[in-house]
């Protein structure tokens, strides 16, 4: 390029306006300095800082959207432990109820066992009693009987013959059978 | 302070002239600020935090509230064009912050004013041309055909209005703080001015940068969405 610049004393004087191709070419220069200045402000300030702003309300809005969405998941999780708080209130109550029945038919059974136990114990002893009473009842009449024949056999010895004891011995074992025993 | 625009430099560039001017290398200088101030911004960015303070919101602030402002005004579809108006938003803004130093703002130069409105006239006619096709240019025949020298007239009127716009408004501005400083005593000089500086140089700096800047972005989305 053949650029000259000229000594200042060659240089024209100044002016307010002007409507000639000096205009033209100042406003050519002016144009040139325009669209690097909008280069320079557009790569190195607007955009950078409008990226900058961009990035931070999209990550605002990230952010907001994780606190939705955590919300939500608590929500749920509020909702599945009540549910399961539900359930197992129902279970406990199911447990507790069953429980309570089978303590019942548990109580019912010692309760019947005890019964039937106690019942042998006395049927048993009612039965030993009444062995016993039979043999004390046999005993004492075979021991009345022995006094009975001893006495009779004393009195009869004095006053009467065989045949007559024989017979008086008969009438009295007869009697002893028939009477009835105290104790 | 004077009103004149003095040339630096002339360069000749195949045979011809091109003036370096005061509005050239101040715009260099506003630029030079501007890429440093963003390249210390982007170092910063590293170390920025999901929850924002200091620097950090000022940033994020200006960058979230021009990006709002932009898409709103040019709809989802075209808001890949927004950086651009965030230079020109950024420029002008400088430029008019500029003059509260002594400086000459650029923006009080036609040649920058008609550079930055002949790219937003351009951005029209291509977003004009790549989203209605055909259509666009049918628009120019509407109501009538006997209209289009009018609608012509209308369309390149764009440009020239939002160029003019600008320039009469920063130009105004620094003709009222010229012939202040030239008309006044030295000891009126001090203090005062900031006042004027502040209205004309930050306050109607701002409102015109928001008016170019809109008016622009309307005149794209119109064309696009016709």
């Amino acid at each position: 390029m053949n650029i000259t610049a000229l000594l200042a004393q060659a240089v024209p004087e100044g002016r307010v306006f002007g409507l000639d191709s000096q205009t033209l070419a100042s406003a050519g220069i002016q144009l040139l300095n325009a669209i690097i200045l909008a280069v320079a402000l557009t790569f190195i300030l607007y955009k950078p800082v409008k990226q900058f702003l961009q990035n931070r309300a999209d990550k605002i809005k990230g952010k907001m959207d994780e606190t939705d969405s955590a919300m939500e998941k608590a929500n749920q999780l509020i909702a599945e432990y009540e549910n399961k708080l539900k359930e197992i209130d129902i279970e406990g109550n199911k447990i507790i109820e069953d429980a309570r029945r089978k303590a019942a038919e548990e109580s019912k059974a010692i309760v019947e066992g005890a019964r039937m136990e106690a019942q042998e114990i006395k049927r048993r002893t009612q039965e030993s009693i009444n062995e016993e009473r039979r043999r004390f009842k046999e005993e004492s009449r075979l021991y009345i009987i022995e006094v009975a024949s001893l006495m009779a056999e004393k009195i009869i010895a004095k006053t009467i013959d065989d045949e007559t004891q024989d017979k008086l011995f008969e009438e009295a074992l007869a009697q002893l059978e028939h009477a009835p025993w105290q104790g | 302070m004077g009103l004149d625009i003095k040339n630096y430099w002339v360069l000749n560039i195949f045979g011809f002239e091109v003036w370096i001017t005061e509005t050239i290398v101040n715009t260099w200088i506003i630029m030079l600020i501007l890429i440093i101030l963003a390249i210390i911004v982007r170092v910063k960015l590293r170390s920025f935090k999901d929850i924002p303070a200091g620097l950090q919101n000022i940033i994020e602030a200006a960058i979230e509230f021009f990006d709002n402002f932009a898409t709103g005004t040019l709809g989802e579809k075209l808001s890949y064009i927004t950086p651009w108006y965030f230079m020109v938003f950024a420029f002008i803004l400088s430029s008019s912050l500029f003059s509260v130093f002594g400086l000459r703002a650029p923006t009080a130069d036609f040649a920058t004013t008609l550079a930055l409105a002949l790219a937003s006239f351009v951005l029209m006619l291509f977003m004009g041309f790549k989203h209605q096709k055909g259509r666009y240019l049918k628009t120019f025949f509407e109501p009538h055909p006997i209209f289009f020298p009018l609608n012509l007239i209308g369309e390149l009127a764009k440009p020239v209005s939002l160029s003019f716009r600008l320039f009469g408004n920063m130009l105004s501005g620094t003709i009222i703080l010229t012939l202040y400083y030239s008309l006044t005593p030295i000891f009126v000089q001090i203090g005062i001015p900031s006042l004027l500086h502040a209205v004309f140089d930050v306050v109607f700096g701002a409102l015109q940068t928001y008016i170019f800047v809109i008016i622009s972005l309307m005149y794209v989305r119109n064309a696009a969405d016709q």
